[in-house]
Parts: C-alpha cells; sequence; structure tokens
C-alpha cells in the first residue's frame, strides 16, 4: 500500500477534495451573519413581509379616482403601515375601510400590516431615519411610547392637524397625551387593553389572576410579550405595583426577578410580539399575556380563547399615527385621518378590531350595527373598567435604557 | 510562483522574467486592496471612482504589456491574469465585509439610538461578548456538536446502503436526500414547529403509545411539549443539516472498490472486521467533510432555536442576529460575530490537526 514509489503531486484529489471542503463550510457560517448585515438598507422587505390579507392598494378602485381629488401636491398617493389585524379588511360581501376611503376620496392607498413589534420595527427604520433619509411610508403605526422616542429624535414631522377637523371627535385623554405634549406629531389609531389571554382547552380551567401565568401546571406553556411596558406592567400589577408611577429601575425591581425565575424555571414558552396568536388558538400555549382585540378576534373563529382583565388589573395603551420624517403625500394623510376619525367610519374599523376607539360617538354607530357588541366592557369600557386599567409611566431616557437593557436580557438571550 | 518557474532553465532573459512576474503580482495585490478599500467604504465618492478608474488602469497596463511582450511576457503574466477575477471577487465580497466587521467590532455607538458607530479601538465590545453571552456561545457549540454527532449516527449508516446496497436505486435514493432543498430551509423548520406542536401528529402519537413518561424520563419531552425544548432544537439542527452529511461520505464510500471487501473475505476476514479494517478508514475523509459542513453553520444558526426552542435555548446566533436587528448594537454583534468565527476556526484547526484523515492518502 505505499505511494512512496511515485512521485506525490502537491496537491492530491482527496486532500483537494478535502481542503475545498473545509473552506466551503467555512463559509457557509457567514451567510446568516450577512442576512443580518443585509436587512437594514431593505426597508422594501417589511412591506413584502406583510401579509396579503389585508393589504389593499389603490389599483382596485384606479377607475374612480382622478375627479375627486382637488389637493394635488401628491395627494392622491398614501401607504400607511400598520399593525396585522388592524382594520377590517374587504370580506363577507362588506367592503373594508381602505377600500372604502379610496373610493371615497380617489386616494390610492396603500396598506401594509408590517408591525410585528416596536423594536424590530424602530430598528428596522433606524438606518434610514437616523441618517437623514426618508422611508417609504407616509403613516405609520408606533406605540405611544415609541412616538413619543420619534418625537424627541426629530424623526417625525408635524401632522395637518389643521386638515383634519374630525380630530375634534377624538377622546380628550388623547388630545395632548404625555407622549406627544404639544398634540402636533400624533395622533391616535386604536387604544386598548393589555391583559390575560388564555385557551381553556389547554389550561382546564378559567384564569382570572396574573399570578396564574407563574402556575408550575402551565410549565413551558406560557407566552409573554416581548413588549417590556406589557409584560413588566402586568407582572408589576400581579405584585401590587403601579407601574404609572415608575421614577427608577428600582420600582419595577420586583417584576423583573420574578419575570427571570420564571424564564430560568422553564415557564415561559416564548417571548412573541403581534404573532402569538396561533400559538394561543392551536393550543401551544395555554395562556398569555395579549391585546384585547387580537384575542376577541381570534375567540369568534375559536371559542375556547377567552381574553381577562387580571383582578389585580390591566394595562392600558395607544398606538398612533405619525408620519415619519420627509413623508410626502401629506394631503392624502390629513384626508385619511379625517375620515377614520368619522364616528361612522370608525364604528366599522371598531367592530371587526374590537380595540377601543380614540373617537367618540362610536359606541352609537357600533350598537346600530351590532348591539350586543356595543355592551361589551372591553370596547367600551365602563368605569368600573376604566378603574382596574393602568398605564405605564413616560420613562426618562436614561431610566428607558435601563430598563430596555434588562428587559432584551432577559428575552433575546 | 513556483509553475512559472520551471520555464526558466536556459532563458537568457532571466530578469524580464523576475520583472514581469513582479509587475504581475504587484497588478494583482494593487487591484485587490483598491477594491478591498472601496468595498469598506474606506474611499468614497470621487476617490473611490478614481479607484476604480486606477483598478482598471491596471488591467489595462497588463493587458497592453501583455499583447507588446511577445508570447513569453504572456506567458509569464497568463497566471496573474487568471488569478485576477478570482481574487477582487473575495477582495469585493469577502475580504470587505470582513474587514468593515472588523473594523465596526472595534467601534463605539456614540448614542442610543446612533446608527453609525465611531471607530476607536474598543475592545470592550469583546468583553461584552464575551461576560454577557457565554452561556449562549456554549450552548451553539453544545447543540451543533449534539446534532453532528446525531447526523454521522443516521447519515452513515443511510450513505453505506445507498452506496454498497443502492443498486439502480442508487440516483433515486440520493434525489430523495436533496429533495427537501426544494423546499426552503425556513418553511421545513416551521413545517416542523406544527409537527411537534402539542396538539400536533407526534405528540398525540406518543400519547396515544402512552410512552410520554418515557420520553420525559429521557429528556426529550418536557411537561407534556416536544417543541420549544433543547431536544427539538437539536433535532431540527439534525434534520436540516442531515443531507451535508449523506453525500460527503456518500461520495467517499462510493469511491471504495467493492473488491477490496472481497479480499478481505477470501483472506478470512469476518465481516464486522473487514468494515472495521477497511471500509471505516477509507470513507473517513468524507465523514471528516461532513462534520466541517454539518458543525459550522449549525453553531451559527439561529433559525432551529427560533421556531423550535424556547427563551432558555437561544443559541449564539440567536443573541447575534437580535443584536443586530433588534437593539441595533452594531459593534456589539460584530463582536459577538468574530468570536464566533475565531472559535470555529480554532476548532476546526485543531480538529484537522489531530483527527483529519490526510495521512490516510
Amino acid at each position: 500500500m505505499t505511494s512512496s514509489d511515485r512521485p506525490r503531486p502537491p496537491f492530491d484529489r482527496r486532500q483537494f477534495l478535502l481542503r475545498s471542503s473545509a473552506l466551503g463550510a467555512a463559509g457557509l457560517s457567514l451567510p446568516a451573519i450577512l442576512a443580518a448585515c443585509g436587512g437594514d438598507d431593505d426597508e422594501d422587505a417589511s412591506t413584502g413581509a406583510a401579509g396579503g390579507t389585508s393589504e389593499t392598494t389603490g389599483a382596485t378602485s384606479a377607475g374612480t379616482g382622478g375627479a375627486s381629488t382637488p389637493g394635488g401636491g401628491g395627494g392622491d398617493e398614501l401607504f400607511f403601515e400598520n399593525w396585522p389585524e388592524y382594520i377590517d379588511p374587504t370580506e363577507d360581501g362588506l367592503t373594508g375601510t381602505a377600500d372604502r376611503f379610496i373610493e371615497a376620496s380617489g386616494v390610492q392607498l396603500r396598506y401594509t400590516d408590517a408591525f410585528n413589534d416596536n423594536n424590530e420595527y424602530f430598528a428596522l427604520i433606524q438606518p434610514q431615519l437616523g441618517t437623514g433619509g426618508t422611508i417609504e411610508p407616509d403613516i405609520i403605526a408606533p406605540t405611544s411610547w415609541l412616538a413619543g422616542r420619534l418625537i424627541s429624535l426629530g424623526w417625525v414631522d408635524k401632522l395637518p392637524v389643521d386638515q383634519v377637523p374630525n380630530a375634534t371627535n377624538l377622546r380628550a385623554d388623547l388630545r395632548q397625551p404625555s407622549w406627544d405634549p404639544t398634540g402636533e406629531y400624533s395622533l391616535p389609531w386604536q387604544t386598548g387593553i393589555t391583559g390575560i389571554a388564555y385557551n381553556l382547552d389547554a389550561t382546564g380551567r378559567e384564569l382570572a389572576s396574573v399570578e396564574e401565568l407563574f402556575d408550575p401546571a402551565f410549565r413551558g406553556r406560557i407566552g409573554m410579550l416581548s413588549e417590556m411596558r406589557d409584560t413588566i406592567g402586568l407582572i408589576m400589577l400581579g405584585l401590587g405595583a403601579d407601574p404609572a408611577s415608575i421614577t427608577s429601575f428600582d420600582d419595577a425591581a420586583a417584576a423583573f426577578e420574578q419575570l427571570v425565575a420564571a424564564k430560568a424555571d422553564g415557564q415561559i414558552r416564548a417571548f412573541t410580539g403581534n404573532d402569538y396568536l396561533d400559538d394561543l388558538s392551536t393550543g401551544n400555549f395555554a395562556a398569555c399575556i395579549g391585546w384585547s382585540g387580537d384575542v376577541v378576534q381570534l375567540a369568534r373563529d375559536n371559542p375556547a380563547v377567552r381574553f381577562v382583565i387580571p383582578e389585580e388589573g390591566g394595562m392600558s395603551w395607544a398606538d398612533t399615527m405619525v408620519m415619519p420624517k420627509g413623508a410626502v403625500n401629506r394631503d392624502a394623510a390629513a384626508k385619511w385621518m379625517d375620515y377614520v376619525y368619522d364616528p361612522v367610519q370608525a364604528a366599522q374599523i371598531t367592530a371587526w378590531v374590537q380595540f377601543v376607539s380614540p373617537v367618540t360617538g362610536v359606541q352609537e354607530e357600533v350598537a346600530k350595527l351590532d348591539a350586543e357588541l356595543a355592551e361589551s366592557p372591553l370596547l367600551f369600557p365602563d368605569e368600573e373598567t376604566l378603574s382596574r386599567l393602568h398605564s405605564f409611566a413616560n420613562l426618562e431616557e436614561d431610566v428607558e435604557a435601563e430598563f430596555d437593557a434588562a428587559f432584551s436580557d432577559i428575552i433575546g438571550a | 510562483m513556483s509553475t512559472v518557474g520551471v520555464e526558466r532553465g536556459g532563458d537568457p532573459a532571466r530578469s524580464s522574467t523576475h520583472r514581469d512576474e513582479l509587475v504581475g503580482l504587484v497588478a494583482l495585490i494593487a487591484a485587490g486592496v483598491l477594491i478591498t478599500a472601496v468595498g469598506m467604504r474606506l474611499l468614497t465618492g470621487p476617490l473611490a471612482t478614481l479607484a476604480v478608474a486606477g483598478l482598471l488602469a491596471i488591467v489595462a497596463t497588463l493587458i497592453v504589456m501583455a499583447i507588446a511582450g511577445g508570447p513569453q511576457a504572456r506567458r509569464r503574466l497568463a497566471p496573474y491574469g487568471l488569478l485576477k477575477p478570482g481574487i477582487l471577487w473575495l477582495a469585493l465580497f469577502y475580504l470587505a465585509p470582513l474587514f468593515a466587521l472588523a473594523r465596526e467590532s472595534l467601534s463605539t455607538l456614540p448614542s442610543r439610538f446612533a446608527v453609525e458607530a465611531e471607530f476607536d479601538w474598543n475592545t470592550g465590545n469583546y468583553a461584552q461578548a464575551f461576560s454577557d453571552f457565554g452561556p449562549q456561545f456554549t450552548r451553539g457549540f453544545v447543540y451543533a456538536a449534539v446534532a453532528t454527532a446525531l447526523c454521522i449516527a443516521i447519515g452513515y449508516p443511510l450513505a453505506y446502503v445507498i452506496a454498497f446496497r443502492g443498486g439502480r436505486w442508487r440516483n433515486l435514493l440520493l434525489g430523495l436526500v436533496v429533495v427537501p432543498f426544494f423546499t426552503s430551509y425556513l418553511i421545513r423548520t416551521i413545517a416542523w414547529s406544527s409537527l411537534l406542536a402539542d396538539s400536533g401528529p407526534i405528540v398525540g402519537a406518543i400519547d396515544g403509545l402512552r410512552l410520554t413518561s418515557v420520553f420525559e424520563a429521557l429528556q426529550i419531552m418536557d411537561n407534556d411539549r416536544l417543541i420549544n425544548t433543547p431536544a427539538a432544537v437539536i433535532g431540527g439542527l439534525t434534520y436540516n443539516f442531515l443531507p451535508f452529511m449523506i453525500l460527503p461520505i456518500y461520495v467517499s464510500l462510493e469511491k471504495i472498490n467493492p473488491a477490496l471487501v472481497d479480499a478481505a473475505k477470501d483472506l478470512y476476514s469476518p465481516a464486522p472486521s473487514a468494515f472495521r479494517r477497511i471500509v471505516l478508514p477509507l470513507s473517513l475523509p468524507g465523514v471528516f467533510a461532513g462534520t466541517l459542513l454539518t458543525f459550522i453553520p449549525a453553531a451559527g444558526d439561529f433559525i432551529n432555536a427560533e421556531y423550535l426552542g424556547n427563551p432558555n435555548t437561544t443559541m449564539i446566533g440567536n443573541s447575534i442576529q437580535d443584536q443586530f436587528l433588534v437593539q441595533n448594537d452594531r459593534p456589539l454583534a460584530a463582536a459577538m460575530s468574530f468570536v464566533l468565527m475565531a472559535v470555529i476556526t480554532v476548532a476546526v484547526f485543531f480538529y484537522t490537526k489531530f483527527l483529519g484523515t490526510e495521512e490516510l492518502s
């Protein structure tokens, strides 16, 4: 078996194969990292990823446009990037709000649902807006705290509020909110309640308390939100603390400790964005922290799914509409905002998304559509319900940084 | 260089050989450096245009030299000319990103929401990568190692059967090994998350066979669930990288002359001994290549842990992805990537050194 008597080539075939495959393998670990680098300068990917179900383009009503657009100045196109399942779609013989708006105004509205998580979305737009660039959407829907951050960073334009007469229909508590004290930069899209969602088939019992999320019987079957203010806020309420009065990290330290311990015990199956609904519906999550309207929507199809405002209290929040710096279609944006603040139109949205409308007078309009729905305290919180809802404090920047770092350590690591 | 040197014997114009080689080499290096600098955006605006113009000038000069210099010069310059496309490609798409990443890993973000990091030799990112992400590094390597071992255990017998017992079905069987690649990696992993779901068919079957307690004892199941456990992550890695193990093993098995095994039997070797002393050693290069092809990408994978894991099974790939895309702390993410690359390189080096099979040939 010796081969020493033959002249030995510097590289025989086997060695070549070996070496080249080693090189090739070394290269294989790179694509993941490179793919990670590539995402940011391609914000179109976000819109591409949006589910097709609720996407509406102006193309469907191209014929009805034109004549009814006196505004000009780029006023007949609009791009609104929103959260999933957050507007009534055109289905079952009903025309969705986006399509009704297109028909009524002639604006070619492009509506996508690319939001899954505020932090992810912020990371997506940061490279553009942070370097003086622009992004494609004219209106985006950050949650109030992110809207506040965008406002303080100067990454959003003032809204054409004077062209939105229906803004007078807004609830008084949303006119000059804490995240936008002058009320010039943001207008609300929907508000809602964070509470406990559970799948009765998987839990085998009704849930009523935040503490039950930590019940060892549900080890590995609990979902929590990657939204820090919802998860930490609800845990704080469970511990008897008020998230509205946070001034320093110490105020929430106990909640963080409880979360860390639960994670270490394997109690938590996943931290999710808006994508918790599938796991809840299939029963992978026995229970999770969820958003009222989402869960009530889901419960229409799956009666085992329930939503409850915990006895310790629930969190209230608001999602906003802001215009990123340099957004061009201001007239069309004003038309859209004015349209959705008309109680008749707002009622259509509310009846489908089942969140708490920012518009007054919606309850009466919803009553005409569905009398039972108009009585639901999850859509129209009564005094008793409102008294059980809490908001998360407006954090100082350095305190927020501390919260974010601690929270991302828990969920990302 | 040495191949060109063959020409030297009795060449009267020996100095011109040297000159041509030197010119070719310098031109190659200069072009590589220029394009790397452009790729790293060290040169921007007019400077970048200038650099590209310089690059074209170098190429043009070489072509002119080759045309003007006659057949001898052409022959000497040819290897450098042939290397150029490959070198430039590597410089632009491998070296430039690598250096840019290295630079980023030594930078500091001036403020919390800053986009551009400032380069200041900040080695703190590396310290933080080690101090904050130790468990993720460990998990990444342990999961990848277990998955690689499972791939060998599953892939070797399969490759053996295809190579020696496949007969006329051989190509079909090989085709079946590759078929999963027609579907996206992501889709296949998400499909597993449905299959393994609590209400899914596999948990249902285990439940129906009353085997739940067995699986729990084996630590494969946890509180009646298969998915979102370490076992599911390792299983996903094994499934996804199995073809990368089967194919190289098959290639090395397929080259073995069956007459060698027959000869061993003629010499009264029992079948297991023939396998151990002939087939196994000859197939080790395939196992070696398969191990690298499986372990290296598996160690950096984040898809399986994302869809099949839980918050306690995150691998280093998940942490890097999170730092890059969600936290937007690129310097830290870059440092973590470099640590990952360094550890893999060292591991592969030692693996090659001590377990490599080059001596077998």
